[in-house]
């Protein structure tokens, strides 16, 4: 994958939009070269590009002021929160303002009447729980960077999270949008009362990651929290076995919290890395967690208790709190517990049909042997979201490469059993060339013709999502110039 | 006036690169349960897609399903209560309210009309489980967008946008829904209450972990409906005792909301507002209501007026949809809540990159859209 070059015409004129941007945001704008560092990235690492220049409004007049001022002057934008997407949809351009949203962290309003929170776009996702949850409520979508992702970044990714088959994805738990269009004009989506009446344009705004304007105010829905959560661990001596207790709790009508899958590998390191307990010598491991009204979590625990002994499973509960956060612990340890097997790393996060799931796991370890890497999975087993690990070493000839090539083959065979590139980490500018994989060319094409509704000169984010776009002007005759070889430069952490 | 039936996507496509080419309009029409909704509009042909019929596929430990938008709902329902699921927005039978047959709506049309009912205050709307889609767009392309897994996040989440269209962006030829294990036991709750008490009552309920799958409000009787296996619903049903005084009444009262059956047999106009639910206490009496009822703890009014009531439901935070009145009321009423200049203008800009030559269903919703 290669970014478009810069345009020099852009470049040359920096001065003057540095100045343009201090008139609008005068203490806000971030232009010398040690400052613009500090925002040359997001958690897709391996990738790092200064920004032409950085602007950090406090308020949403400003916000209007710089879309107005990038699109006078045709100068793209590329929306930042803090900065945690694990698909470089943040990643900076030469020739483009970064508009960091994180001095826009108030909360604007708290009405348990109608169990929503309305913040502005900086506020970190936990943040919301945190101000909420003296009074017995949470936010439930938490995406694992959870205590320093924004909620403007968390709707631009529509982001996911462990409890996401319960509780849904950000879109499902928000309920409006105050909105500013390329042009600098002010639109209210959905509101307390949700997204009802016209065109669902929450909806479209919420995943669509900073490529159709600006969030500068969320509504969101707040739950009450739970009052029992209960985990158990069982251990399975072949991974179809883990699967068919997936699909028989699934079947069973039992809608776990959370279900997490780890394989063989992954376990191995965890246990070497934070010794969490995790039973060895096993090939899988499922970590559940019912949560609801006492009598209700414990008739689940007990039915999937049953389920996975019958599957062969070996069964235990976490015996109080301490043990249930270890063996979280270990599961959230994953990436870090890799990270200790080899320098580099790569996190897939394709989302298959449930049932593929033994096949696929099969499929990946004949690649892992094909391509000589070392890999592992953990996976969101409840909806079929994998994240497959895949370790390397970038100084070693030729390994980045093939760990690149190993991941494109992941996710091309996730598409291939029937699922998706992406489950809640988004295309950025990762998989931007692996679209076409899952998409046609007319798929391709309806998708951007509602980018031109929205920024018909595609300045919002360009370069992320879509692989090269034509000219809006030729709405209905777009070309997508898809089929390019996916993946050939990318690199990934 | 042309028929044009259809019974593939093949056909669909022809039928809408003929339109295109004879610049003629299209009204799309499944059962034609819901023709009476919206602005009335006069289109060159019909395009029938009843014939578009069927479960395309179905594993429940998948939870989704895949159907044509010609399949009846009831069809869909049947078939996941066979295997102990069921539609989370849990759509109603709007057809006796519409002056048409019961049981005939298909899933297309409940997907594009937001058709929601009881169990959508715990498992959202429409919007919330159509996972992905298949359609001819106005440019006689067939494409599809979403995905046929519970979680995807890929490109532009173009499945919301087509919940409530009204057909208005194209037509649908497959639909791939989300589906949740539906409890073995329902119970139903009631309370007599003054409007205003019991809403607060529901929205405490709603507050609470109990998880309610029904919060209706009909008749002066607040509504509980709570659901689960043997042991913890009665926990479930001692914990609601906690909260208040209830007498246990039989299901169908909820059906009843959703169904809009105390209007069926009323003249007057029937609105559907959506709305905070904290507001609903203070709306009903503003609002000139000759009878009414709440569903979703108060977000969703059910409202008999013949009043016009854009600019009151905007004063409370809410978005009002005039579900049936008059051919004569529609065509000059605003059926749809109105959009103000800079989102009216997106929202044509939206209906031009899927329907450039306003070939289906065009004024259906709003003028040319």
């Amino acid at each position: 994958m290669e970014l478009a070059s810069p345009d020099p015409a852009i470049l040359a004129r920096r001065t003057e939009i540095v100045a343009g941007l201090k008139a609008l945001v005068p203490d806000g704008v971030v232009s010398d070269r040690a400052g613009l560092a500090a925002f040359d990235g997001d958690a897709l690492t391996a990738r790092r590009q200064a920004a032409l220049v950085c602007v950090l409004p406090r308020t949403k007049e400003q916000v209007s002021a710089v879309l107005k001022f990038a699109s006078d002057n045709a100068v793209p934008i590329v929306p930042r929160g803090a900065g945690t997407s694990l698909s470089g949809g943040a990643l900076p351009r030469a020739d483009g303002i970064l508009l960091g949203l994180s001095r826009m962290n108030r909360i604007l309003e708290i009405d348990f009447e109608n169990r929503c929170v309305v913040a502005e776009p900086g506020v970190t996702n936990l943040a919301i729980t945190r101000a909420v949850e003296g009074q017995g409520f949470y936010y439930a979508p938490d995406p694992s960077s959870q205590i320093a992702c924004t909620i403007g970044g968390n709707v631009a990714e529509n982001s996911g999270g462990l409890h996401c088959l319960k509780y849904g994805l950000t879109t499902n738990n928000l309920l409006g949008v105050e909105f500013v269009t390329i042009d600098g004009n002010f639109l209210r989506l959905g509101g307390k009362c949700g997204s009802v009446g016209g065109f669902d344009l929450l909806g479209i705004v919420a995943g669509s990651e900073g490529l159709l304007g600006i969030v500068t105010e969320a509504t969101v829905r707040i739950l009450p929290k739970p009052p029992v959560t209960r985990t158990l661990l069982a251990a399975f001596r072949s991974v179809p076995a883990a699967g068919q207790c997936v699909a028989d709790i699934i079947a069973g009508g039992i809608v776990p919290a959370a279900m997490e899958f780890m394989d063989r590998r992954c376990i191995e390191a965890v246990e070497a890395y934070s010794a969490p307990g995790y039973p060895r010598g096993v090939e899988g491991v499922l970590l559940i967690d019912a949560d609801g009204i006492k009598a209700e979590v414990d008739d689940a625990i007990a039915r999937m208790a049953v389920i996975a002994r019958n599957c062969g499973a070996e069964v235990r509960e976490a015996s109080d709190e301490a043990e249930r956060m270890r063996l979280w612990a270990g599961r959230k340890a994953a990436f870090p517990a890799m990270g200790r097997l080899a320098p580099d790393m790569l996190c897939m996060d394709g989302t298959i049909p449930r049932r593929m799931l033994p096949s696929v796991l099969a499929r990946m370890a004949e690649m892992s042997e094909e391509y000589q890497l070392g890999f592992c999975n953990v996976f969101h087993a409840g909806d079929g979201n994998l994240h497959p690990l895949i370790i390397f070493d970038v100084m070693k000839p030729g390994e980045l490469e093939r760990a690149e090539h190993f991941g494109a083959d992941i996710l091309k065979l996730c598409v291939e059993v029937g699922g998706v590139l992406t489950g809640e980490h988004g295309v950025g500018v990762e998989k931007r060339d692996l679209m076409p994989t899952m998409f046609s060319e007319s798929d391709l094409a309806q998708q951007q013709r509602l980018k031109c509704a929205f920024d018909g000169a595609g300045l919002l984010n360009p370069g992320k999502v879509f692989p090269t776009l034509s000219a809006c002007v030729e709405q209905g005759h777009m070309h997508v110039k898809g089929g390019r070889m996916p993946f050939a430069n990318l690199p990934r952490f | 006036m042309a028929n044009i039936s259809v019974r593939s996507e093949a056909e669909v496509v022809d039928a809408v690169r003929e339109a295109r080419e004879r610049r003629r309009t299209l009204e799309t029409v499944g059962a034609g349960t819901k023709r009476a909704f919206g602005r009335p509009i006069q289109c060159d042909d019909v395009l029938d897609v009843s014939g578009l019929r069927g479960i395309v596929s179905y594993q429940p430990e998948e939870l989704l399903l895949t159907a044509l938008p010609g399949t009846p709902v009831t069809e869909i329902n049947e078939l996941l209560s066979a295997n102990g699921q069921r539609l989370g927005f849990e759509p109603g039978d709007w057809g006796p309210l519409l002056g048409v047959k019961a049981s005939a709506g298909t899933i297309g049309g409940a997907i594009s009309a937001d058709v929601c009912g009881p169990a959508a205050v715990r498992y959202g709307r429409a919007r919330d489980h159509l996972l992905g889609y298949r359609a001819v767009n106005g440019f006689g392309e067939a494409y599809k967008a979403g995905g046929k897994v519970v979680k995807n996040v890929t490109g532009f989440d173009l499945p919301k946008l087509m919940c409530g269209a009204f057909g208005t962006l194209g037509v649908l030829t497959e639909v791939t829904l989300r589906v949740f294990p539906k409890p073995s036991l329902s119970r139903v709750f009631m309370v007599a209450a003054e409007p205003r008490e019991g809403l607060a009552l529901l929205r405490k309920v709603w507050s609470s972990p109990l998880e309610a799958t029904g919060l209706g409000y009909s008749d002066g009787m607040a509504l509980i409906r709570l659901e689960g296996e043997e042991q913890p619903l009665s926990e479930k049903a001692a914990l609601l005792g906690t909260i208040g005084v209830f007498t246990e009444v039989d299901d169908v009262r909820f059906q009843e909301i959703a169904n809009g059956t105390q209007f069926a047999n009323q003249s007057d106009d029937v609105l559907l507002l959506s709305l905070p639910p904290a507001n609903a206490a203070e709306i009903v009496p503003d609002i000139g209501a000759s009878s009414w009822c709440a569903d979703h703890a108060g977000g969703t009014l059910w409202i008999g007026t013949n009043q016009p009531v854009h600019e009151i439901a905007a004063r409370y935070g809410g978005r009002a949809r005039l579900l049936r009145a008059p051919e004569a009321t529609r065509a000059n009423a605003t059926v749809f809540p109105p959009e103000d200049p800079a989102r009216l203008a997106l929202t044509r800009g939206v209906k031009a990159a899927f329907d450039p030559l306003g070939i289906f269903n065009s004024g259906r919703m709003y003028e040319g859209i």
